[in-house]
């Protein structure tokens, strides 16, 4: 758990899941955001070495970040979260 | 999925500093004005603001300029602008913007654009950098002033520039232990930029401020530092961090190792000129502006008829420049439209404040040296896991382009388009002794967007 900084988590919570497991988001956070307060750092394995990757720079731009949402590839970074969302990790950007 | 097509006078891309400037001004005049940006809320990168009905603003100290950012912001939301969050903006043409929001693919007709897209983090690889909990400096400033989301228990932020003290007092905001804060760039840079730091007020303050915070939380900004590398298992655990001479190269009998749990490295910005170049609009190189920018008049004009640009785009100068030529921009496009002249005030600010920035700016000139922190074996184009020997290879093989060593090693043809390798690529590839790089080789979409987005634009 990162957590979050004093009072700013105290918005409605938002449920999904996270390669299987639940989490709990807030509303207004991104899916990176969301996972990264509950200390899910890995969103995807990278697609020749298979090497951990997480954020790199939170502002939409890199495409490190990239996970499946029902489907579909989104950026974990500006994708916001929604109750009852299945997110997997992504695989080849 | 639907197709939707939006009518404007003015279309602006970017809710950051200039665009927000450039958008109220027209506005007011009466201008039919729509804004796209790619965030979820304006200000863009540097007036990040927490989540709708977030509380807790206070715990988040803010540097005296964001004042103005209050400012802007206040009147932004008072002028009649649509603003359009979470807009990825993917092809271009003079009088249009074809964008993707959510599942939709949208076109948007105007006569004038105003390009105000910003910047992003320039990156320069070192061993263990793709380890989760390595980020860019931009990237912790947005998990703590725009998500309130603490980065870790022990941080430590490397890099070269102004940037680095906003991520240090970020960090502090959060809680976080800063165990070192790193400028690549020797004393001499701070003594260089000191003049254009006491030559204005507003930076003057501002400097002092960050001192201040810095000196309450005891951090000390080491000078001639960086990072040699990240290691850890599935997650960053330590770094080793070290000396390095006048132009960046490492001294590795000074290294030595820390435990931290999350890095935050910026080495200044890169200007996003991708979709200037799309439009046609003329760039030049200026290294101390952070490489390619776009050329623009004294009133903003690109190259290109009725195509404006403010900000970093034009080159890295910070929100008091990019709020300065965005009102300039506004006021050009109000002398083309309405027949308006554009007062001398506007344009003397952009210029004056345009000088401040490359004062300081030119004070941390990038320091070539920093390309020899990465090994052969380290990832260089995280994107298509290319190492910095194959890239190597590439380019001797190949030829010391860029395109030579994409296409011999797949280098850049990833998603992020080389946005990340692109600007250190032919550096490392070539182990040249200066930070050069050919003009991005722009393609549509400008930014990976689903097919059905671009099966169904809108035409017309």
């Amino acid at each position: 758990m990162n957590g979050r900084i004093g009072a700013t988590g105290e918005r409605a919570v938002v449920e999904f899941t996270f390669a299987g497991r639940s989490v709990q988001g807030r509303a207004g956070d991104t899916i990176a955001m969301a996972l990264f307060a509950a200390g899910e750092q890995v969103l995807r394995h990278s697609s020749r070495d298979g090497a951990p990757r997480g954020v790199l720079c939170n502002m939409g731009i890199c495409y490190e970040c990239l996970v499946l949402v029902e489907g579909r590839t989104v950026r974990a970074c500006t994708t916001l979260v929604r109750d009852g969302m299945r997110v997997e990790r992504g695989g080849r950007p | 999925m639907t197709n939707r097509i939006l009518d404007a006078d003015v279309g602006i891309v970017g809710a950051g500093p200039g665009g927000l400037a450039a958008a109220t001004l027209l506005a007011r005049e009466g201008l039919s004005v729509v804004v796209l940006d790619e965030g979820q809320r304006p200000g863009g990168q540097i007036f990040r603001q927490l989540p709708d009905g977030a509380h807790g603003h206070a715990a988040i100290a803010e540097p005296p300029s964001h004042r103005h950012g209050h400012r802007l912001l206040d009147a932004f939301q008072h002028a009649k602008v649509a603003l359009q969050s979470g807009a990825t903006v993917w092809d271009a043409r003079p009088g249009r913007l074809w964008f993707e929001q959510g599942d939709a693919s949208w076109l948007l007709r105007c006569r004038h654009i105003v390009l105000a897209p910003g910047a992003y983090d320039r990156c320069i690889p070192f061993p263990g950098w793709t380890l989760p909990g390595v980020m860019t400096a931009g990237a912790l400033q947005v998990m703590v002033r725009g998500f309130g989301v603490v980065p870790g228990k022990r941080a430590l932020v490397v890099g070269s520039g102004p940037l680095l003290l906003p991520t240090v007092t970020a960090l502090l905001s959060a809680g976080v232990r800063v165990v070192a804060a790193l400028e690549a760039s020797s004393r001499w840079a701070a003594l260089r930029a000191l003049p254009a730091v006491l030559g204005n007020g507003a930076r003057c303050r501002e400097t002092f401020w960050y001192t201040r915070k810095l000196l309450a939380a005891g951090v000390r900004l080491r000078w001639g530092w960086t990072v040699f590398g990240c290691e850890g298992d599935g997650r960053v655990q330590r770094a080793v961090i070290g000396k390095v001479d006048r132009t960046g190269r490492p001294r590795r009998e000074t290294a030595q190792a820390i435990e931290v749990d999350v890095v935050g490295a910026g080495f200044g910005l890169v200007p996003s000129i991708e979709l200037g170049l799309q439009l046609g609009c003329d760039s030049h190189f200026v290294a101390a502006r952070g490489g390619h920018c776009l050329r623009v008049d004294r009133e903003q004009r690109t190259s290109v008829a009725r195509v404006f640009a403010a900000g970093e785009i034009c080159g890295i100068g910070g929100a008091e420049v990019a709020i300065a030529e965005g009102e300039l921009a506004a006021a050009a496009v109000l002398s083309e439209r309405k027949g308006l002249t554009v007062e001398p005030r506007l344009a003397n600010k952009a210029v004056a404040e345009r000088r401040a920035a490359d004062a300081m700016l030119r004070a941390f000139a990038p320091l070539p040296g920093l390309h020899e922190l990465a090994q052969p074996d380290t990832v260089i184009c995280r994107c298509e896991d290319v190492t910095l020997q194959r890239a190597r290879d590439a380019a001797a093989l190949h030829g010391p382009s860029s395109r030579a060593i994409k296409l011999g090693c797949r280098a850049g043809m990833g998603p992020c388009q080389a946005r990340i390798c692109g600007p250190s690529l032919q550096a490392l590839a070539c182990q040249a002794p200066a930070m050069t790089m050919d003009k991005p080789v722009v393609q549509v979409p400008l930014k990976p967007v689903s097919t059905q987005t671009i099966l169904e634009a809108p035409l017309g």
